[in-house]
């Protein structure tokens, strides 16, 4: 990854939660302003420090908003907001303002909406595709919601498009449901037709099966263009343009995590950009540890040292051939302004330009 | 030992906060203190890939329920505390309970095999959420009648997921009733709504680390969980702190320079964020240092250490 060229147009920050992903994307993404390259940062939830660092606060909630930073391409940023992107293609989508009024109140989509497993991903590939669309950028980096495994960024669109998809559910809701919701006589059904639809129904109740039945058919007509564009999107993030830099923390725990899902992207066709280790603790003298007055603080300082330079060195046998490794030092405070998140941003990428390509 | 004798007392106890707090060490910390007071523990974890085991040394158990024992060097009371753990897959724990209900083997895996289902326990809201804390309630709950009832475990610590999923997974049973209304999954839901908006059986802790974002996270969650749980968690447990700098100015080596500035500053911001959260946090809140032990026995050992000085001195 080499953020002066124009080889990457999308760069995918990805990692386990709590290893610095959306403060690493904001420097990447000024990094990539600074180097004339026109850039979108799109993050979940920052923290309000990185909020008013990139001069974005709630209006960028949903929204692309500028970033002044003095920088020679144009930097903005936005906030991902899963229900209302999700309302947003409702509406599109709709074959008329009906029909979305249909979905959009229909009890089974609240719910849908704001619980649905893996939504923000979804919503987040979603906002990218409608992004990639417009192509006012060079570059987009984009920072994924905080999951447990990285790997569950890119399960989320695939589950979710596999639960709306017409297919599978309304075609079995049709065996129960006429067009206007009414619940068919199950003749028709044999034994085990009826013995599952008994089931359901002490299970569930026929009262969920219906309005779940009446929101698949509304939502029938979008699933052609949801389909279409997921399909899209798994191209795109697939494509040469597309980079992942893989986010971890240094500690040995991490390692077999962060290999599995590297080895995971490349295996599925994704393009890995580097691997980088962030909040590595820098290693100490041995006159740290001969000083009585630090007492037991050297002590565990030079431990984390050792422990992450174990880390490091894990990681860095066990990377596959031609993939690059950055360490990033732990620093002794987060980012708080433009100024200390270019500083971020250059201790990455100077690592990568000194690396081969 | 007030606090925990409190805490001893409940059925389920839920662990959360923001990823790579430390949820999992704190959560086999707790527990191992609870089965010190002759609770009979499970501990619960819900990741699909497993990491409780690290804690004790031991190799993952592929979903069975393992009985672990404190080692000889570790059995610093009296009695060595001994307890449970598993890693629960909701999946097993929804098949299970379509068995049964169908009874008949054919339709079972009928069922199961329909894309329909499989679709829907994958993406339903709330599901799997309700599953494992229908697993959780199972295992307190007495089994028999009159005065041989008897239940598997006296507590479980549910080691959650993060945040915004740990609030999803308290709340989930609510959400369920709410669009179930029928049928025993109606009811379980409505019976593990009860379970959770109880204080006397239900327990929650948040885990935290004293920096600017798991501090800000932490007093999100403190109001995702009054609003939507109707809860307040019984105890804050701020994680990994780093040592005190000494007060004198020090100099070190100038190789160091780099180092004891991060030092001075970290910890600094671990007093600020201290500082706020004992502002705005009303309840009880344990601070535990940063230790030089990776994820394991001495790890634990340690913890529990400093855990059980806090416990005797806040009594």
């Amino acid at each position: 990854m080499n953020l002066r060229s124009d080889d990457h147009s999308l760069v995918v920050v990805v990692g386990a939660g709590g290893v610095g992903k959306t403060t690493l994307a904001a420097s990447l993404g000024l990094m990539s302003a600074r180097y004339g390259r026109d850039t979108l940062v799109m993050t979940f939830d920052p923290s309000l420090r990185l909020m008013d660092a990139l001069g974005v606060g709630e209006h960028a909630r949903d929204r692309e908003v500028t970033v002044a930073a003095g920088t020679q391409g144009h930097l903005a940023a936005s906030l991902l907001d899963a229900k209302q992107t999700f309302d947003r293609l409702v509406r599109r989508y709709a074959p008329d303002e009906a029909a979305a009024n249909r979905i959009l109140t229909n009890r089974f989509y609240e719910h849908l909406a704001a619980n649905l497993a893996g939504i923000l991903e979804y919503m987040a590939v979603e906002r990218l595709f409608e992004v990639a669309a417009e192509g006012r950028y060079d570059r987009v980096v984009l920072d994924t919601p905080p999951t447990r495994h990285a790997l569950d960024f890119l399960g989320a669109p695939s589950r979710i498009v596999g639960f709306l998809d017409s297919g599978a559910l309304k075609l079995a809701l049709r065996q129960w449901f006429d067009e206007k919701g009414r619940l068919k006589p199950a003749a028709h059904l044999g034994v085990l037709g009826r013995g599952v639809e008994g089931f359901l129904d002490r299970m569930v109740g026929m009262d969920l099966l219906r309005e779940m039945a009446e929101f698949f058919q509304a939502f029938g007509p979008l699933f052609a263009g949801f389909r279409e564009r997921a399909e899209n999107v798994q191209a795109l993030l697939k494509s040469p343009k597309t980079t992942f830099a893989l986010v971890t923390a240094p500690g040995e725990e991490r390692v077999p995590e962060t290999l599995f899902f590297a080895r995971h992207l490349v295996e599925g066709g994704y393009h890995l950009g580097p691997l980088v280790v962030n909040m590595v603790h820098p290693r100490a003298s041995a006159d740290l540890l001969a000083r009585p007055d630090f007492g037991d603080g050297a002590h565990l300082l030079s431990w984390l040292g050792e422990r992450d330079d174990r880390g490091v060195a894990a990681f860095r046998r066990l990377l596959e051939r031609g993939q690059t490794l950055v360490d990033v030092p732990l620093l002794a405070q987060e980012p708080t302004d433009l100024p200390s998140l270019e500083a971020l941003g250059r201790l990455v990428t100077d690592q990568l330009e000194g690396a081969p390509a | 030992m007030g606090l925990f004798e409190h805490l001893a007392s409940r059925q389920l106890i839920v662990v959360t906060g923001k990823g790579g707090v430390g949820k999992t060490v704190i959560t086999a910390v707790i527990g191992s203190l609870l089965a010190d007071l002759g609770r009979r523990v499970l501990l619960l974890e819900v990741d699909p890939r497993e990491s409780l085991h690290q804690v004790f040394d031991v190799p993952p158990s592929g979903g069975e329920i393992v009985r672990i024992t404190a080692p000889v060097q570790d059995r610093d009371g009296a009695a060595p505390w001994s307890l449970s753990l598993q890693n629960l897959q909701p999946r097993q724990v929804i098949e299970a309970l379509v068995r049964q209900h169908l009874h008949i083997e054919l339709l079972t895996r009928r069922v199961m095999a329909s894309p329909v289902f499989q679709h829907f326990i994958e993406g339903a809201p709330g599901l799997k959420e309700l599953a494992v804390l229908s697993e959780a309630e199972r295992v307190v709950r007495p089994r028999g009648k009159g005065r041989s009832a008897h239940a598997a475990f006296d507590v479980v610590v549910l080691d959650a997921p993060a945040t915004g999923h740990g609030v999803s997974l308290l709340a989930a049973p609510h959400l369920v009733a709410e669009v179930i209304e029928r049928g025993p999954i109606g009811a379980q839901a409505r019976a593990l709504t009860a379970l959770v908006a109880d204080p006397q059986r239900t327990g929650i802790v948040v885990v935290t680390r004293a920096e600017e974002m798991p501090a800000h996270e932490t007093l999100e969650l403190r109001e995702a969980l009054e609003e939507q749980v109707g809860r307040t968690p019984e105890l804050l447990v701020v994680n990994a702190l780093y040592p005190p700098f000494p007060t004198a100015a020090i100099e070190g080596s100038p190789d160091d320079r780099f180092l004891i500035d991060l030092w001075r500053r970290r910890r600094e911001g671990n007093e600020r964020e201290l500082a706020q959260l004992a502002t705005a946090w009303q309840g009880s809140r344990l601070e535990l240092p940063m230790l030089p032990a990776d994820r394991g026995l001495r790890l634990l050992a340690a913890l529990r250490h400093e855990m059980l000085a806090q416990l005797d001195q806040a009594a």
